[in-house]
Parts: structure tokens; C-alpha cells; sequence
């Protein structure tokens, strides 16, 4: 579903990402942890599309090439990216963004536009479900929304628009115990057999309730060992330092 | 050109603070070269009028080329203690305020061949004590003959409003100054005079063709324990400007000014504001926003005056600029003449661009780039377009700056 191979960016003359090879099938999990600095987030912006890098290799989703399109387009085509920092956007309500994303990405999918009414409906299910006040939806895009309201405002989206390939980069982070329970249940949710998941994270501990099928250690711009959830237990045991050392390249 | 008392009044220079941004010669030449329309033969419509302009629901007089159009106004049943109409000597209401022109007096030679020239003037007129729940709708449209002998000269006109809101009257007031394609000079005045405790919601849309000049000037007197806001979005011209002056006699008054301008092109949007506190506990706001694309260029100069004597005066005033391309220009100025002590007095300005994260975040939804810039700019000018009390209008406005910036369409009431 998708397959990265030899991928390279840098900003700035700084390379970031240097040699990166990751394949996932449809419906896997798979979480990518690394110490800080590794290229973790870059590997999702450059994703999902973010300006400003040099980018060289290979990213395909179901054999379209992600990094000849535009942001919008990755998103058409099932790409999601749950960002790490969620943009305060003031004078956007949250509904009206999240309503057009959704039609924008149904129309490109041939289905028809949801109205209103419906919208609205279903957005308050999911609320229900991530323990989201339906308020939310008339206030302005994450402005003014603690850390655990905006994460799951991004889980929100990602129930809404349905994608196929979901990039989740820290999701769990400045999560309280209540916050991250709530969001891990609400990414086990949308695991499904069609949709493929890539979880960045620097604690073990969203993987105790998103249990991977494989978890891959991201150091220097490359994956430089993957294992499956155990790994992620002898990392937290361990720390990167010494987990690293202990196999030989 | 000469003024009331008979002297002779200049055009202004730029030297003169409140014209530093503005390319009066280019004005004045285009004045000078511009003709007046005959009164009779105008294609302008219904139809038209309420493309323009909107139909908001209240009394409307309309207005084609400074000429009164009794065909296009609709002001015969208005709510009891409201009179509109045009300052015809004949009819004493009007006289009356006439009178009201002691107030009217041309500060420069603009004003005063507005008030030498202009074929007719508007009144409006609300007795003390009357609150009018329908807005009074007073609709400029220049129409530039494109066919005609005339073909190559612009078109001028001279519009002149005079309001007159009487002692704790309540009204809410929409000027619009629109027009067909085509080269056109509108030098336009209006005097707002606003009673003790009377309150005025005030919208000005200027929306006329990108060949148009417009030279707008809005003069306000507020006397005791008034309420005055003031709305104004300005969109078309080639070379426009639009000043307020706003005069604080009374005290505890109080003056929120709020607008914007969607600059592109080449146009040349100066907003010029002063507002003069020569009372006391009078507070007023400024709130400015300008969005500026491709090789546009807009100014605001604001002008705080508090006058001595006076006591807790509250003035704030800001600028907001959202610069959409490497060739657009946006310059401001605020300028104090703070002469008392007890006063709390802020301003600020800012040039930005569009939120490259913001916009990242809406396209990594699906949301397309042009799509994602329209709703970045229309939360930009938010605070402005909110602040508009006719959802009519609102949806109006909304629809033209859409147009105007080759951005797509959104309804302002479903982005709520």
C-alpha cells in the first residue's frame, strides 16, 4: 500500500532523512519511535506534503506517486496526517472547515456532498465517542483549544474523513492519562483491514492500547532496526542508546 | 475653487499629512478632464441597482451620475419620524437641515466643488426620540457612457449626503457607492450629525469599476452620550480614498470605526481617519484592515487628537495588514496629538502574510490552495465583515470581495 524507498530530505542544506525504506500493507499498524532529532516528524510532513524540503526517492500509495502531489491531492487520495503541533486557525469555524474538507475529499472520491444536517449528525456521534464537547465544532479551528482538546479534534478529522493511509506524529504527546486513553481508543477504532496506520511516537505507552504489527526504530534518517511490539517494550527497558548498541548494524 | 465664504480654496498637497499617500495631482487632473453627464438617458435599472447595491430591506434613494432617480428610490412609506429625501429648499424639513450645512463646510477644494457642483444631495432625517428598525439605504451608482460621444471622457459626479439623527433616536444607515464598467471621478461628501444619546450604525460600501477614481469624505459630529459605528469596506477604484473624520463634541461619547480594504491589481486604497476628542470620557475605536495582492497598494493614516481640558478619554486604534504578493504595498501610519493627561490611548500595526502552517494544515485536509486562501483572508477581514449588521448586506459584501479577489465564493453565514 505504501512503499517508501530511499528516501532523502533536508531543509536547509541539513539533511534530515537519508536512505529511508519502509513498505506497509493494507490494514497494518505500524509505529516508528527514534530519539529526538531522528527525522520522525520530517518523515511524516514530508508525507503528507509540507513545503520546504528537499525531497529525493520514492513514496507511493497504491502506486501513485505521493511526492508529485500537491497537499490537498495526498489527501484525496487517503492520506491523513494527525500533526504533532494542530494549527490555531481563528476566524474558521471548526464546522465549516471540517465540513468542506470532508466534501472536497468526497466529491475527488465521486461521492456525493454531505449536507448539513447529516454533517452534523455524524460529527456528533464521533464527539460523543472522543468525549468532545459539541461546542467545539462552532469555535474556531483549535484556536484557544488546550493541547488534548486540539489531538482529538486531529482524531475528530481523521474519523471524518475516513482515509486510508492515517500518519499520526505524537499524537499521544502532552496527553493526561484520561486524554491518551481516549485518543488511543479512538485510533483502535478506525483500524481496519483497509486502512494502514503509521504511528510516530516517543513513548511506548500508546502502544500498550495501539497494539502495532510492527514497530521501527528511526535514528540518523534511516530505520535502523524493526521488530514487532516487543521492540518497543525492550526500548523503553533499555533506552535507544543501548538497544542500538546491542545489534549489530 | 471657492469655499462658502468666497475665498479661494486649494486642492491639497501631499505635503499635507492627511494627503502624503495619496497621488492628488493624478486626482485632480483626472477631475479636471472628466465631464458631467447629461441627467437624462442613464441604462441603469432595477435590476441593476439591486446587483449593485443590494436591496436591504429599508427606504432606498438612488442616485445615477449626482442625480436623484425617482424611479430606482423607494422612500414614499417610511417608518413615522424618519424623513428622506433630497435638499430641496421648497420642503422645510430639508431646509432645516440645510441649515445642518453649518456643520457641512468644505476643508478643501474637493469638498468644495462637491458642494458647488453636486446636482443633488441627499437628506435623511430622524426626529428626536425615534428608533427605525429598517436600514435607510442611500445607493451612489456612477455609469460611465462606454458607447457614446462621450466614450472617452470619464464620467464625474458630485454626491452629497446630509444626516441629521436627532436626540436618542436610534437608526442604522447603508451607503453604497457602486458603478458600471468604466472610467468614472466620484467626489463624494457626507456629514453625519449624531444628537445627544442617538445612536447610528453606519455602513459605507464603496464598490465601484477598477477604472473609477473616488475621493469619499465622511464627516461626523457627535454631541453628548452618542453612539456611533461605523463600518466601511472599499473594494473598488483605481484610485480611491476614503477619509473619516469623526468630531467627539459631546462627552460620553462613543466611536468604533471598523474597516477594510481588498486591494489588488493596480489599485490605490488610502483610508485617512481622524477622530478628535474635545470632550470628555469620550472613547472611540479604530480597527483597520487592509488585504492587499498582486501590485496594490494600500495606506491608513490615523489620527488620534485629544484635545486639553479634557478627561478620561479612552482611544485605540489598529491596522492589520495582510500583503498577499511580493509586489503589494502596505503602508500605515498612526499619528497622535495626545494634549491631555488623563487619557488611555493605544495603537498598533501589522504587515503580514498569509500563515504558511495554516495553510498547510487546511490543504493536508483536502481543503485546495485557492480554497485555503479564501478562507485564510476571509478569517482575516472576519472582525469587519461580523461587524456588518444586515445579514443581507453581509452576505453582499462577502460576495463582491470574493469576486474581487479571485477567491471563491463563500457564504459568510455558513463559515459561523
Amino acid at each position: 500500500m505504501l512503499h517508501i524507498a530511499n528516501l532523502r530530505a533536508s531543509i536547509a542544506g541539513k539533511t534530515i532523512l537519508n536512505g529511508l525504506d519502509l513498505d506497509i500493507a493494507a490494514g497494518e499498524v505500524h509505529a516508528i519511535m527514534g530519539p529526538n532529532g531522528a527525522g520522525k516528524s520530517t518523515l511524516a510532513n514530508v508525507l503528507a506534503g509540507r513545503d520546504g524540503y528537499v525531497v529525493s526517492g520514492e513514496a507511493t500509495f497504491e502506486g501513485v506517486d505521493l511526492l508529485a502531489l500537491a497537499p490537498e491531492d495526498r489527501a484525496a487520495v487517503g492520506v491523513f496526517l494527525a500533526f504533532q503541533h494542530p494549527v490555531e486557525i481563528p476566524g474558521v469555524g471548526n464546522m465549516y472547515f471540517l465540513r468542506s474538507a470532508v466534501n472536497v475529499v468526497r466529491a475527488k472520491r465521486g461521492l456525493p456532498e454531505i449536507g448539513a444536517m447529516d454533517f452534523l449528525g455524524v460529527a456528533k456521534e464521533h464527539m460523543a465517542r472522543l468525549e468532545m464537547d459539541p461546542a467545539f465544532l462552532s469555535r474556531s479551528v483549535n484556536a484557544g483549544f488546550s493541547g488534548g482538546e486540539k489531538k482529538r479534534n486531529e482524531i475528530l478529522q481523521m474519523s471524518m474523513l475516513e482515509p486510508r493511509l492515517a500518519i499520526l506524529d505524537e499524537t499521544d504527546s502532552g496527553l493526561d492519562i484520561d486524554a491518551l486513553r481516549i485518543v488511543a481508543q479512538g485510533i483502535e477504532r478506525l483500524r481496519s483491514p483497509d486502512r494502514s496506520m503509521l504511528i510516530i511516537t516517543h513513548h511506548p505507552r500508546l502502544l500498550d492500547d495501539v497494539r502495532p504489527d510492527y514497530v521501527h526504530v528511526l535514528s540518523g534518517g534511516r530505520i535502523v532496526r524493526s521488530g514487532d511490539h516487543h521492540l518497543a517494550a525492550e526500548l523503553e527497558a533499555n533506552g535507544y542508546t543501548s538497544t542500538l548498541a546491542a545489534v549489530p548494524a | 475653487m471657492k469655499a462658502a465664504d468666497g475665498s479661494v480654496m486649494d486642492y491639497p498637497s501631499t505635503k499635507e499629512e492627511a494627503w502624503r499617500y495619496t497621488p492628488v495631482d493624478e486626482i485632480v487632473s483626472r477631475l479636471a478632464a472628466a465631464a458631467t453627464m447629461p441627467a437624462t438617458g442613464t441604462s441603469v435599472s432595477r435590476q441593476v441597482v439591486d446587483a449593485l447595491a443590494g436591496d436591504h430591506g429599508g427606504p432606498r434613494l438612488v442616485f445615477v451620475n449626482g442625480v436623484y432617480d425617482a424611479d430606482l428610490s423607494d422612500h414614499d412609506n417610511v417608518p413615522a419620524g424618519l424623513w428622506c429625501g433630497l435638499a430641496d429648499l421648497s420642503h422645510g424639513r430639508a431646509a432645516a437641515n440645510v441649515a445642518l450645512a453649518g456643520i457641512d463646510w468644505a476643508v478643501d477644494g474637493f469638498l468644495a466643488r462637491n458642494h458647488a457642483d453636486g446636482h443633488d444631495s441627499a437628506v435623511v432625517v430622524v426626529d428626536p426620540g425615534v428608533r427605525i428598525d429598517v436600514p435607510v439605504h442611500v445607493v451612489h451608482v456612477s455609469a460611465p457612457d462606454n458607447t457614446g460621444e462621450r466614450a472617452d471622457s470619464a464620467t464625474i459626479s458630485h454626491p452629497r449626503t446630509i444626516i441629521d439623527v436627532g436626540s436618542g433616536s436610534r437608526i442604522a444607515l447603508i451607503q453604497t457607492y457602486c458603478g458600471l464598467d468604466g472610467r468614472a471621478v466620484t467626489n463624494a461628501s457626507t456629514t453625519i450629525r449624531v444628537g445627544r444619546h442617538a445612536e447610528v450604525d453606519h455602513c459605507r460600501v464603496q464598490t465601484e469599476s477598477t477604472a473609477a477614481t473616488h475621493i469619499g469624505h465622511t464627516r461626523i459630529e457627535q454631541e453628548e452620550g452618542s453612539r456611533l459605528r461605523m463600518i466601511s469596506v472599499t473594494i473598488g477604484g483605481d484610485i480611491a480614498r476614503n477619509a473619516i473624520d469623526v468630531h467627539l463634541h459631546g462627552p460620553d461619547a462613543q466611536t468604533e470605526l471598523v474597516g477594510v480594504n481588498v486591494t489588488t491589481g493596480r489599485q490605490r486604497h488610502d483610508t485617512v481617519v481622524t477622530v478628535d476628542h474635545a470632550a470628555s470620557r469620550c472613547a472611540s475605536t479604530q480597527r483597520f484592515t487592509g488585504v492587499i495582492d498582486d501590485h496594490g497598494r494600500g495606506s491608513f493614516s490615523g489620527e488620534i487628537i485629544v484635545r486639553p481640558g479634557t478627561v478620561a478619554t479612552d482611544a485605540h486604534q489598529s491596522n492589520r495588514n495582510l500583503v498577499l504578493s511580493p509586489n503589494a504595498e502596505a503602508d500605515t501610519r498612526p499619528w497622535l496629538q495626545i494634549l491631555a493627561d488623563d487619557v488611555r490611548c493605544t495603537h498598533g500595526a501589522t504587515v503580514g502574510r498569509l500563515d504558511d502552517d495554516a495553510l498547510f494544515y487546511l490543504r493536508s485536509r483536502g481543503i485546495p490552495l485557492d480554497e485555503a486562501r479564501t478562507m485564510l483572508i476571509g478569517a482575516f477581514i472576519r472582525d469587519v465583515t461580523d461587524a456588518i449588521p444586515h445579514p443581507s448586506l453581509r452576505t453582499h459584501v462577502a460576495a463582491i470581495i470574493a469576486a474581487s479577489n479571485g477567491m471563491v465564493a463563500t457564504d459568510p453565514e455558513r463559515m459561523r
